[in-house]
C-alpha cells in the first residue's frame, strides 16, 4: 500500500479524525501506531485486556480505507492447511480420472516406454499449479490486487510452530509454496495481530512487529467513546456510568469490565429508560458489566459506596 | 540526533530492555517518519518499536523522560539565597527591571569592577563568561557537551566518580579563570564579589546536574548488572540478609529464562507404525484416496523430579535457593515432589501447594531444621517414596553428606540409584573437602549418576538447565 493511494493515512491527526468519523474514538497512541504501520510497512501486534477494541481497530481501518478485511482466527492446532493454502484434492482426483482416458490419445504413436515418459514430461506439473491451489486467509491477503487488511486474531492461542510460519509472511510479505515457488504480495497488506497475553509471543515474532498496548481508556476517552457509540445517553447518565465503571476497575475482579461492556451497559440503561444511576438499577443490570458470579457477589456490598464515591469524585457534573 | 538515539537505546539496554540491532534501525525509521518536533508522538512511536512488553514499556517511559528531559541546561541563575543579594538576580530581565546596588546590569557592574582587577578584565573577554552573563543556553550547553566528550564522561562507572568528573569538566570549560578573578576580588574587597561567586556556583551546579544525569544514563544500569554478576558468584550462605530479596529476583529471572527456553512442547512422532483408522478417516474427503498418512504417536510418560534437601544449619541456605529455583520452574519442570530432612525426613510438597514459594521455604526450614542423620533420613525417604521411583524419575539430593559419624545406609541410596533414571547429588562444599572428617560424600558419590559442587547461583543455574535437558 502506498501513501498516495490512501490520503486518509497521511498524518496522525488525519487518522484520528477518520477513525472518529467511523465511530472509533481512539487515543493518539493508537493513531500513531496505524500511521507508523503504514509508513514503515510493518505489522502491528496489538495487546491488551479483552474488550478494549483490538479487533475493532482492524475492522475500522478496513472500513476507512475501503479495502477487504481478511480475518484469521487462531486456535490451538491451526496449521498451514487452514491458514495458508491447501491443494484441491477433489479437483486433482477428478482431473486424474479425465487424464486417464485421454492418456491413450496423447501417447499414440509413442515408441516404447522411454518416449512415452518423455512426452508426458512435456506437459509439466499441472496438478501442482495455482489452478489447484485453495488459498486460505494468509495467502488470500497476499493475492489482493489493491491490498488488504489482514487480521490475525488472538495469535497467542496458536502453537509455537504456527508463529514460525508467520515470520516469512510478516517480514517479506511472501509465502513459499514448495511445489510452486514463492508467491509475493502484489500490494503488501496491512497486518494486525492481536494477543490477549495468555502466553508469551516469541521474540522473533515480536521483533518484526510494532508493539501496541491498548490499556483501559481514561475517563475522558471512554466518555467520548460512549458519546459516539450510544449517542442517546444523556450527559449526566454518561458521566455517572463511566465513573462507575472506572471505580469498578479499581476493584480486584476476575475480569474487569472493558469498553465493550461499558457500551453494552449504556445501551441496556437506555432501554430501561434510566436517567441516572441508583442502587437498584445498577444491581439489576450488573450482570451486563461483570461476567463472573464471584465478581458480582464481591461488588454487591460495596455498591452503595461506589455510587456515593463517584458522586463526590465528580462534583462538576 | 541519530547518535543520540543510539545512546538512548544503550541506556534502555542497560536497564534490561532487550533491543536488537534490527530494532534500532526500526527506531531510526520511526524517528524519521514522525520527526522530532512532537515529543509525545516520538515517545509513543519509539515505544512501539523498542518496548515489546507492557513491563518494558514502563521502563521505556521512565528512561525516555530521563534521557530527553531538558536538553538545554538553564543558566538563568536560581533565586539568590542571601537576603542582601535579593535585588541582584543576574537573570537579565529581572535585574534590569529592579533597581539594584549596582549601576545597571550585572555586566556593567562587573565591567566597572574590572577596571581595578586585571584578572577580571581578562575574564570579561572570555567566551564562557560572556555566555554566562547573557545566559546563552545553547552555547553553554554545547560547551558543556564538548567538555564532557573531552574528559570521556561516558566512561563513568561508579557513583564515586561523579565529583571527579564534575571537576574535570569544569576545568575543561575554563572555570579556572573565574576562580582566579574571585580570589583577586576577594583580596581587593570588591563589592561585586558575591555576584561573580554566584555565576561560578551556577555553573558548578549545572555541571554537577549534567554529570548526575549522565551517570544515571550510562552507569546506573551497569552498576546494577555488576551487582547481579557479583551476587550470582557469591556463595549462597554468605549472601547478606539485605541482598536476599535481590537474589530471589535473580533466581526468578534465571528461572524465567530457562522456562522460556524449555517451555516448547515437543511432539514426538514415531514413524514405522501406521495409524490406519486415522489415515482412512482423513482420506474420506479425497474420495477414499489416502493422500496423507498418519503415524502412531508414542506418548512419553511425564517425568518427575524428587528433590531431597538437607535443611540442617550448615546447608539450609542452599536448600532454600534450590527449592526456590525448582518451584519457580514449575511451569516447565514436571511434577516436583520435595522432601526435607535433618534428623528425620518428611515430605514438604504440600507447603508449596498451599503457600507462595518464599513462605513455604521458610516453613520447611523451621519444621525440619536440626542435627543431620543421613542414614535415618534415607530410610524415611525409602519408606515414603521408593515405590514411586521409576525409570523416569530424577532424584536430586542436596546436602553436605556430613553424617556426624553415623551409619550412612549407602544400600538405600544404591537401591534408589538402581531404580531412578538419574540421581544427582549437589554438595555445597568444595570438591576438595569431600570425604574429609565425617563427610561420607565419596561413598555416596558412588551411588549417584552425577555429583557436583553447588554453592552459587551460577552452579545452580547450570545444574537446573542440565536437569531440564535430561528430563524432557
Amino acid at each position: 500500500m502506498h501513501t498516495q493511494d490512501f490520503p486518509q493515512l497521511e498524518s496522525v491527526e488525519r487518522i484520528e479524525r477518520g477513525f472518529e468519523a467511523h465511530g472509533y474514538v481512539c487515543s493518539r497512541k493508537i493513531a500513531t501506531a496505524v500511521f507508523l504501520a503504514f509508513q514503515l510497512r510493518k505489522p502491528v501486534l496489538v495487546e491488551g485486556p479483552p474488550g478494549v477494541g483490538k479487533t475493532e481497530l482492524a475492522k475500522t481501518i478496513a472500513v476507512l480505507l475501503d479495502t477487504p478485511l481478511i480475518r484469521l482466527q487462531c486456535y490451538e492446532g491451526l496449521d498451514e492447511a487452514k491458514a495458508l493454502y491447501e491443494w484441491k484434492y477433489g479437483k486433482q482426483l477428478l482431473y486424474t480420472q479425465v487424464l486417464k482416458e485421454k492418456l491413450g490419445d496423447l501417447l499414440k504413436g509413442a515408441d516404447g516406454l522411454a518416449e512415452s515418459v518423455e512426452r508426458l514430461h512435456q506437459f509439466g506439473d499441472i496438478f501442482y499449479s495455482e489452478e489447484f491451489l485453495e488459498p486460505r486467509p494468509l495467502l488470500k491477503a497476499m493475492q489482493q490486487e489493491k491490498g488488504a487488511i489482514l487480521l490475525i486474531d488472538e495469535v497467542d492461542k496458536s502453537d509455537y510452530e504456527f508463529e514460525s510460519l508467520l515470520l516469512e509472511i510478516l517480514s517479506e510479505y511472501q509465502v513459499s509454496i514448495p511445489e510452486i515457488g514463492t508467491v509475493k504480495a502484489t500490494t503488501s497488506p496491512m497486518v494486525f495481530l492481536t494477543s490477549n497475553n495468555t502466553r508469551d509471543i516469541s521474540d522473533a515474532l515480536k521483533r518484526r512487529c510494532l508493539h501496541l498496548y491498548i490499556p483501559f481508556p481514561s475517563v475522558e476517552l471512554e466518555e467520548r467513546i460512549i458519546q459516539t457509540r450510544v449517542p442517546d445517553v444523556q450527559n449526566k447518565l454518561r458521566h455517572q456510568l463511566v465513573a462507575f465503571v472506572h471505580s469498578l476497575r479499581q476493584l480486584d475482579l476476575k475480569k474487569a469490565p472493558a469498553i465493550s461492556e461499558t457500551i453494552d451497559w449504556a445501551r441496556s440503561l437506555l432501554l430501561l429508560h434510566a436517567d441516572e444511576l441508583d442502587e437498584e438499577i445498577v444491581r439489576g443490570t450488573l450482570n451486563v458489566l461483570l461476567k463472573y458470579e464471584d465478581d458480582i457477589e464481591a461488588t454487591d456490598p460495596t455498591l452503595r459506596s461506589l455510587l456515593v464515591g463517584e458522586g463526590t469524585n465528580q462534583p462538576g457534573h | 540526533m541519530q547518535s543520540n538515539l543510539v545512546s538512548f537505546i544503550q541506556m534502555l539496554r542497560s536497564h534490561d530492555v532487550r533491543v536488537s540491532p534490527a530494532e534500532t534501525l526500526d527506531a531510526v525509521e520511526v524517528a524519521a517518519a514522525l520527526g522530532y518536533a512532537d515529543r509525545e508522538l516520538l515517545r509513543d512511536g519509539l515505544a512501539m518499536t523498542l518496548a515489546k512488553t507492557a513491563e518494558e514499556e514502563v521502563i521505556f517511559l521512565q528512561c525516555f523522560e530521563r534521557f530527553f528531559k531538558q536538553d538545554l541546561a538553564d543558566f538563568a541563575a536560581p533565586e539568590p539565597t542571601d537576603n542582601e543579594q535579593v535585588d541582584t538576580t543576574p537573570s537579565d530581565a529581572e535585574t534590569e527591571a529592579s533597581g539594584d546596588n549596582f549601576d545597571g546590569t550585572p555586566e556593567t557592574a562587573l565591567e566597572q569592577a574590572a577596571q581595578d582587577s586585571p584578572a577580571l578584565r581578562s575574564l570579561m573577554q572570555d567566551a564562557l563568561m560572556q555566555n554566562l552573563l547573557n545566559n546563552e543556553r545553547n552555547e553553554l550547553t554545547l560547551a558543556m557537551n564538548q567538555a564532557a566528550q573531552q574528559v570521556d564522561l561516558q566512561q563513568i562507572q561508579m557513583f564515586t566518580q561523579k565529583g571527579q568528573f564534575t571537576r574535570r569538566i569544569l576545568d575543561a570549560m575554563g572555570e579556572e579563570q573565574i576562580r582566579r578573578a574571585i580570589i583577586e576580588l576577594e583580596q581587593a574587597g570588591n563589592p561585586t564579589l558575591p555576584l561573580l561567586q554566584r555565576y561560578r556556583d551556577m555553573l558548578r551546579e549545572q555541571v554537577r546536574d549534567y554529570v548526575e544525569r549522565e551517570y544515571l544514563l550510562h552507569a546506573e544500569g551497569k552498576t546494577q548488572q555488576f551487582m547481579d554478576e557479583i551476587l550470582s558468584k557469591t556463595r549462597l550462605n554468605n549472601i547478606e540478609h539485605v541482598y536476599v530479596g535481590k537474589v530471589q529476583n535473580l533466581i526468578r529471572k534465571m528461572a524465567k529464562k530457562l522456562a522460556s527456553q524449555y517451555s516448547r512442547k515437543r511432539k514426538q512422532v514415531k514413524r514405522g507404525q501406521l495409524d490406519m483408522p486415522k489415515t482412512l478417516r482423513k482420506g474420506i474427503p479425497n474420495d477414499g484416496v489416502m493422500f496423507d498418512t498418519y503415524w502412531r504417536q508414542v506418548k512419553k510418560d511425564k517425568p518427575q523430579v524428587l528433590a531431597v534437601c538437607d535443611v540442617s544449619g550448615s546447608v539450609a541456605a542452599y536448600a532454600k535457593f534450590l527449592l526456590l529455583f525448582l518451584y519457580s520452574l514449575q511451569d516447565v519442570l514436571p511434577r516436583v515432589r520435595s522432601f526435607a530432612f535433618s534428623s528425620h525426613l518428611g515430605e514438604v510438597s504440600e507447603y508449596f501447594d498451599d503457600y507462595p514459594v518464599e513462605k513455604a521455604v521458610e516453613l520447611v526450614n523451621w519444621k525440619y531444621g536440626g542435627a543431620t542423620d543421613y542414614g535415618n533420613s534415607l530410610l524415611d525417604f525409602a519408606n515414603l517414596a521408593l515405590a514411586d521411583i521409576s525409570s523416569n524419575t530424577t532424584v536430586i539430593i542436596l546436602g553436605d553428606a556430613r553424617n556426624n559419624h553415623g551409619e550412612p545406609r549407602l544400600d538405600i541410596l544404591q537401591s534408589v540409584y538402581q531404580r531412578a533414571q538419574r540421581v544427582i547429588w549437589l554438595n555445597p562444599e568444595s570438591r576438595k573437602s569431600w570425604g574429609t572428617g565425617d563427610s561420607e560424600m565419596l561413598r555416596y558419590q558412588s551411588a549417584c549418576h552425577f555429583s557436583a559442587e553447588c554453592n552459587n547461583l551460577i552452579h545452580l543455574e547450570r545444574i537446573v538447565e542440565q536437569l531440564l535437558k535430561s528430563t524432557r
